[in-house]
């Protein structure tokens, strides 16, 4: 029991971890540096439903360990590329995006399947919010992927209230509530500062 | 008084070649890979853009002129006398200075007494070809050799290039993106900003949508060269897109409060084969008297 408490408070941890991670990225602009940090935070929040499954067992967390996974691997392979930044590095990322959409839709088809069917309408609205967001992340400027994890978010923290009655006995989770708020919050943020910073060409070009 | 000859890369006119009274040492095109054209003598730009679209089987290929070129064109100034300054595009994108480099050493042992200089623009295209002006204009100055080439050198470190794509097809064709990077690119409307950096053309950036990237363009032009508007020399290319780079001219200018005089550039076809129709090219450097 006293082991369980351990992990349990290793995963609370973890979780404010992510939670630093995931506010910093939507603080940045520069697109290499958003998918290394956000990809740290979704490591770090990989290893917080592994932490939470070692506390409370595996088998209820499998499928978030998976989809964070997904996530921890879908962002380091985006800052590979942006980091390379060459048209065969480019090539690969928009093949690696391809897969990542065919296994989210997947993913997300047997998820909806699954679901009861009261909830089953936030599943399915939380698949087509979870493309758009891998869409909008490898989409050009700061705004797309912004704006889409918004809609991600939302959903994703509406599926850790009692509103998602798939586990029967669910309960607030206060955590991934957090972490889903740290994300709206610092993207509001990040126009609040956008929009009072002088206005600067988006695109650069060298002087003379 | 020096002679001055480019390779077919600086995108020049005719009317321009006769009007600064310079030499062109022309590129080849072919179409099936077996014969070959010489750009703007057997093969008008006109027919080779009408051809590159009209066919989407085929993709042109390219290349440079060869050493005989240079030499054919470099032996009769030299018998005259006259020494000469030759510039090409960048050495990293083509073999054209390469092929200059080896008839200038074919040649070194027959005229002794006469220079040729040769100098990589590290840029082709429109840029190449503001540059080619800037010479022209230090020898239409009485500029000496020595000096020109001195200045020249420093113009083609100030000198900058940036473009535009209307479609990745012919990034595609060329095999300069991938094809899924040309169908979802497409599809999603984007297109790359291209420059022209360290004589290698590389990505800059992507945008979605035509006229979100030239308003994008427009603020970066202003705001790289509102500190030397009358240090710098502007110019702006295009394939087949002439309202397009007169309105972005227009609108540069306005932002600049100044009028670009320079005329609109057509692109060749070196760099327009991998571009396409649709393409928009800008470029600037310092004017010689800045250097």
């Amino acid at each position: 029991m006293a082991n369980i408490g351990i992990w349990y408070i290793i995963a609370q941890i973890l979780g404010v971890i992510t939670i630093c991670f995931e506010f910093t990225s939507y603080q940045i602009k520069d697109k290499t540096k958003y998918f290394l940090i956000t990809g740290i935070g979704s490591f770090f929040w990989m290893t917080m439903f592994v932490a939470i499954g070692i506390a409370t067992g595996m088998s209820t967390q499998l499928s978030l360990i998976l989809a964070a996974t997904y996530s921890t691997i879908r962002n380091l392979v985006f800052f590979r590329v942006f980091s390379k930044n060459t048209p065969e590095s480019k090539e690969a990322g928009l093949n690696f995006l391809l897969v990542m959409i065919v296994v989210a839709i997947v993913a997300g088809t047997a998820t909806v399947l699954n679901a009861p069917a009261e909830v089953r309408w936030l599943h399915i609205i939380g698949l087509f919010t979870a493309l758009a967001f891998v869409i909008g992340q490898y989409l050009p400027g700061v705004h797309y992927v912004r704006i889409t994890v918004i809609f991600y978010a939302i959903i994703v923290l509406l599926t850790q209230t009692p509103l998602n009655i798939l586990y029967g006995d669910f309960r607030w989770n206060i955590m991934g509530i957090l972490i889903e708020a740290a994300k709206i919050l610092s993207v509001i943020i990040f126009y609040i500062r956008y929009g009072s910073e002088p206005k600067t060409a988006q695109l650069k070009f060298a002087k003379p | 008084m020096f002679k001055i000859i480019s390779d077919g890369a600086c995108d020049f006119s005719k009317d321009e070649v006769k009007k600064y009274n310079i030499d062109i040492v022309p590129f080849y095109i072919s179409f099936d890979g077996l014969n070959y054209l010489k750009e703007g003598i057997d093969i008008s730009r006109k027919d080779f853009f009408n051809r590159l679209v009209s066919d989407k089987t085929v993709f042109p290929k390219t290349a440079q002129p060869n050493p005989q070129d240079y030499v054919d064109i470099f032996i009769p100034y030299l018998d005259k006398g006259v020494d000469i300054l030759c510039i090409t595009v960048s050495s990293k994108v083509s073999g054209s200075n390469n092929s200059a480099k080896m008839a200038v050493d074919m040649l070194a042992d027959d005229y002794p007494d006469r220079s040729i200089v040769l100098l990589d623009t590290l840029n082709g295209s429109v840029a190449q070809g503001l540059i080619l002006k800037e010479i022209i204009k230090m020898r239409d100055a009485g500029l000496s050799l020595d000096k020109t080439t001195q200045i020249a050198e420093n113009i083609i470190n100030s000198a900058k290039q940036y473009f535009t794509v209307e479609t990745l097809e012919y990034l595609k064709r060329g095999g300069r993106v991938g094809p899924t990077t040309a169908l979802v690119g497409s599809i999603l409307g984007i297109r790359p900003i291209l420059q022209v950096e360290d004589g290698m053309i590389s990505q800059l950036d992507s945008v979605r949508g035509k006229s979100k990237t030239l308003k994008l363009i427009e603020e970066a032009m202003v705001e790289a060269l509102k500190d030397d508007v009358n240090n710098i020399s502007i110019a702006i290319g295009h394939v087949f897109r002439e309202e397009d780079a007169n309105a972005l001219k227009a609108n540069i200018g306005a932002g600049l409060n100044i009028q670009i005089p320079s005329p609109l550039v057509e692109m060749g076809a070196v760099i327009g084969a991998h571009a396409g129709p649709g393409a928009l090219v800008f470029a600037y450097c310092k004017k010689y008297e800045e250097v």
